[in-house]
């Protein structure tokens, strides 16, 4: 028998799991891809695929755990795409314009673009564990990755992140 | 200034347009239908059908066999009728050549 769009109770309650975490799943499509447009686009279809596993689910905590993976992966999946097209590297990317040495706006705004610019899986982690705040276990279970490479990558990108920074606000200690 | 704090304060979640779960919630009512069910109901359903083809397939050879028999002891009495036959025949000619 063909199951038809939620009524009634069911469309209520899946609508309350798409306000519960849309900001999460948005996020995480923002921070990947910097592009409003896509990123709604590409929530949007991880809410569509949930509606349709949703009764594989078996609590609120598995729903949450299936939206971080299928989120991370649909991302990855458009910045493979998008990477067929040159694209600049974090390492020769421009220097960012020089900022105020304390946390504020614009240093957010550059961390952000650097973030961006990060190889896909670094960036993956990175929002996870300051977007999410997951630990470098739960990133490789989203990621299906192992753990050992987790923390090496984590550390390898924090690095990189701060050589770039301190380029830009060399005085402030990071 | 510590990065860490910083990315966690760069990467805090964002909201997404205030529409965005309206606009969800059209996609899925007009999403095409799919099959209904937990995956253990398809998977049991499954198993099930393939019990009643098995079934129906003993079954089936079941009464093959039957009938193969039948047809045999059919060919049999009817060999046994003919050799009844030919028999008599034999023993009509012996009689008239004995007397």
């Amino acid at each position: 028998m063909p199951e038809r769009a939620p009524s009634g109770a069911g469309e209520l309650e899946f609508a309350g799991l798409v306000r519960q975490h849309q900001a999460m799943v948005y996020s995480m499509a923002w921070h990947f891809l910097r592009d409003r447009a896509v990123a709604e686009e590409l929530a949007q279809e991880v809410f569509l695929s949930l509606h349709q596993h949703l009764a594989e689910l078996e609590s609120a905590a598995h729903v949450q755990n299936w939206l971080r993976r299928v989120a991370s992966q649909r991302a990855l999946d458009v910045v493979r795409r998008r990477q067929r097209r040159p694209m600049v590297s974090l390492e020769d990317a421009p220097e960012p314009v020089a900022i105020a040495p304390t946390g504020d706006p614009m240093l957010g705004g550059v961390l952000r673009k650097l973030v961006a610019a990060l190889p896909e899986k670094a960036r993956a982690i990175v929002i996870l564990r300051y977007q999410e705040d997951l630990d470098p276990t739960e990133i490789a279970a989203v990621l299906q990755i192992p753990v050992g490479t987790v923390k090496s990558q984590l550390q390898r990108t924090l690095a990189l992140l701060r050589e770039k920074l301190m380029r830009t606000v060399g005085e402030v200690r990071l | 200034m510590n990065l860490e704090d910083e990315l966690r304060a760069a990467l805090r979640c964002k909201e997404p347009p205030p529409d965005f779960a309206a606009r969800v919630m059209a996609r899925v009512a007009a999403a095409p239908a799919r099959p209904a069910g937990r995956a253990w109901v398809r998977w049991t359903a499954a198993l099930a059908a393939s019990v009643v083809l098995a079934a129906g397939a003993l079954e089936y050879r079941h009464y093959e066999g039957e009938r193969a028999k039948e047809q045999v002891l059919l060919a049999v009495r009817i060999a046994a009728t003919k050799l009844n036959k030919a028999h008599r025949k034999i023993q009509m000619l012996n009689h008239r050549s004995n007397s």
